[in-house]
């Protein structure tokens, strides 16, 4: 029996419907649905800014950004080109030192990505994510 | 004429034969993809969910929605394509989904944002132009199959 295209749309749009929402029940206590979850170890711009210099500054950004201008100081580290820039952090860190991950603002994600890779497979734990990113700091410092 | 007509039989069945298995191996190939794409993502919801909020397309609480759905649907359509069941379906579904993905990537890099994409989790990341490739290609296959001959 051949179904006719609409009712294969129906068909498998409705579906993915069944995993799914068995899926969302067993996540239902996992997260907000109405607010997303916040970063547990942001820090503001100032807070950073008056650590001095045990910041070590982690840009997230690609290639490009970074090549356009960046918070002196930083290295970069993004997870295009990990294991190859792993090596400049690695070089610059020390156990004493903060590491502060930004991207280009407050509502990117790249930072929270490489802060939560430099915990878990680093295993640092003094590591924060910038708030309102290189966005902040070009504010700060016209 | 007697030889001619000896002759037509076994080109036709012979022709008809490479195009269906070329079919069969464009689905196999396309759907393998929207299942691996599909699995990673239904694996870490949240992250999905992030992923998605980072587009600043829709809020947090239309993405978290959204990646309980779309990563089943792909799934879903994967196997399809694989299976060649609801193929005309599963093509359509992820034939727009690839649109979608498509205008959502341009926009990325027409508004500046510097976000992974999350096509494929944190698991392959292929940057901006890798993911502009891979996702025309991918919409060609599936241009390629819906206009084959059924």
């Amino acid at each position: 029996m051949r179904l006719s295209l609409g009712r294969q749309l129906l068909l498998l749009l409705g579906l993915a419907f069944i995993p799914a929402i068995g899926q969302a029940i067993l996540y239902r206590h996992a997260t907000s649905w109405s607010q997303p979850p916040v970063d547990s170890a942001p820090v503001s711009l100032s807070q950073a800014e008056a650590w001095g210099s045990s910041v070590l500054w982690v840009d997230a950004r690609n290639d490009e950004a970074f090549e356009r201008g960046h918070i002196p100081g930083a290295v970069q580290l993004n997870e295009d080109r990990w294991d190859d820039l792993l090596r400049g952090l690695l070089t610059a860190w020390a156990p004493e030192r903060k590491v502060v991950v930004y991207c280009s603002r407050q509502t990117c994600n790249v930072s929270h990505e490489v802060a939560e890779r430099l915990r878990k497979e680093g295993g640092l734990t003094n590591v924060y994510v910038l708030e309102g990113g290189w966005e902040a700091w070009q504010k700060q410092h016209p | 004429m007697a030889e001619t007509a000896s002759i037509t039989p076994a080109a036709t069945t012979s022709g008809a034969r490479w195009p269906l298995f070329v079919r069969r191996g464009f689905g196999l190939l396309v759907g393998a993809v929207f299942v691996y794409a599909g699995t990673i993502k239904l694996l870490d919801p949240l992250r999905f969910a992030a992923d998605i909020t980072n587009y600043e397309i829709v809020p947090w609480s239309v993405a978290i929605r959204l990646a309980f759905y779309l990563p089943w649907l792909e799934v879903l359509c994967g196997l399809a394509l694989i299976f060649q069941r609801l193929f005309s379906g599963a093509l359509l579904v992820t034939g727009t989904l690839m649109l979608i993905f498509l205008g959502a990537t341009i926009s990325l890099k027409a508004r500046g944002l510097d976000v992974n994409c999350g096509c494929f989790g944190t698991v392959v990341n292929l940057g901006f132009g890798g993911h502009l490739v891979l996702d025309l290609a991918l919409l060609g296959v599936l241009v390629l199959l819906w206009c084959w001959p059924r």
